[in-house]
């Protein structure tokens, strides 16, 4: 493990070692610095939909987490010889291989979570967020770093799910994880919440917390440079 | 390689298609056992709830396959088949299905008489795509609730429910605000699977 650590801190910039230099950055950047749905607005159609429940929100970040990495992988792996003008029929056929892969597993293994998700984890196939990366990212880089950017723009998106989905359940039924934090007798569960314009209202409410943080950050930064 | 090459390109197209396919035939395989249990449960775990059959509800697919087969008989009226359970509470039930159009996409469902084949024990639409919040309330346990003790005839013995506002008849439930289409919807399969059981066959 320490010796991981080392071969991290000291590649950073250097162009050399398993991410090309590049590992902690492509980490930031999808997690934090270019974040796909708090940043770039994309993959929303999902995460306004699947997030009334904590637990769902965390199940389709996890489905997420795995297509990027899977997909990425294997763009990156094949992208010296996949013809150009057939690339991203390339790309869709391997995003479409994991995402049917993850919803079967989904099926057999956890037959409630699929009823609820429905249509949603399938059309991860068409989920920006995916094909940008393996079309922005997977196809001009090595294989190790390609993963860690599909881990990373899936991890921030699991995450932005997670807040969202964690204020739904709880503003809109009380519950976290289903068990009952907010007592009925004084807390009315707010409807609204739970349906398709309460995800608006969180998101429109999470996205302007983001950009308030990292204004607030870019100020700092600059108010210190001399 | 030239991978600019037309032959190429098919070549490489057909071999990945190819790759991804196995890939996907074999987890299919793999996970079809347990998709198809699953599937089975929830059929059974459909039927049970309406009968008012007691099953633990984290039970597994065999555990309920189990608990449906000790309980629960088929039997063949006429046309259509009945689920037939001796509830200890309300008597011997038979439950049938339905189904139709409903605003969105098809809406299946089960309903299930008391032994008078007149009287409704429980009633519940297991698949649908209506609007959530709105048509989709049909499988709420408010509207579901709503049909125990209602009779699939009228006071004057005229067959038929009726899905309507303030709803106080025998044979009137009420409907949902701002979803009158799936009410409509909801109406005509029922009443077309009442006119079947009233008209004949019903009483087996």
């Amino acid at each position: 493990m320490a010796k991981t650590d080392i071969v991290c801190a000291t590649c950073v910039g250097t162009g050399q070692g398993p991410c090309d230099g590049k590992g902690v950055q492509t980490l930031k950047e999808g997690v934090w610095i270019s974040n796909p749905i708090s940043i770039q607005i994309l993959g929303i159609c999902s995460a306004l939909a699947v997030t009334n429940r904590l637990e769902n929100s965390l199940v389709m970040g996890a489905a997420l987490i795995f297509v990027g990495v899977g997909s990425n992988l294997f763009v990156s792996l094949l992208r010296n010889v996949t013809p150009r003008r057939i690339r991203m029929i390339a790309e869709v056929a391997i995003i479409a291989t994991f995402v049917i892969l993850f919803d079967q597993v989904l099926k057999a293994y956890y037959w409630e979570m699929s009823k609820q998700l429905g249509p949603y984890v399938g059309l991860i196939i068409t989920n920006c967020i995916i094909m940008g990366r393996a079309e922005g990212f997977a196809l001009q880089n090595r294989p190790l770093v390609s993963m860690v950017d599909g881990l990373a723009n899936g991890l921030g998106y699991a995450a932005v799910l997670a807040v969202i989905g964690f204020f739904r359940e709880l503003l809109g039924t009380g519950a976290i994880f289903g068990h009952v934090v907010l007592d009925p007798s004084w807390y009315t569960p707010n409807q609204l919440m739970v349906l398709a314009p309460g995800a608006f209202i969180a998101l429109g409410i999470l996205i302007a917390v983001f950009n308030w943080i990292s204004g607030a950050n870019k100020a700092e930064a600059e108010g210190e440079a001399p | 390689m030239d991978t600019k090459r037309s032959t190429y390109s098919i070549f490489y197209a057909a071999a990945l298609g190819l790759v991804c396919a196995l890939a996907l035939t074999a987890v299919d395989r793999a996970t079809e056992e347990r998709k198809a249990a699953n599937a089975q449960a929830e059929e059974v775990r459909n039927i049970l709830t309406v009968l008012g059959v007691p099953f633990d509800a984290g039970d597994s697919a065999a555990g309920l396959l189990e608990t449906y087969g000790t309980a629960v008989t088929e039997e063949e009226r006429g046309d259509s088949s009945f689920y037939v359970y001796d509830n200890p509470d309300a008597g011997v039930l038979s439950a049938t299905r339905f189904e139709g159009p409903g605003l969105w996409g098809p809406v299946e469902g089960l309903i299930c008489l008391e032994e008078d084949m007149r009287t409704i024990y429980a009633v519940s639409f297991y698949r649908h795509e209506e609007t959530p919040g709105l048509g989709g309330e049909i499988s709420s346990d408010w509207f579901q609730g709503q049909f125990r003790g209602k009779s699939i005839v009228d006071e004057s013995g005229v067959p038929g429910i009726s899905v309507v506002g303030g709803a106080d008849g025998i044979s009137e439930v009420d409907a949902i605000t701002g979803a009158t289409m799936t009410g409509d919807k909801v109406e005509e399969m029922l009443n077309g699977l009442i006119e079947e059981l009233v008209g004949g066959g019903g009483h087996g």
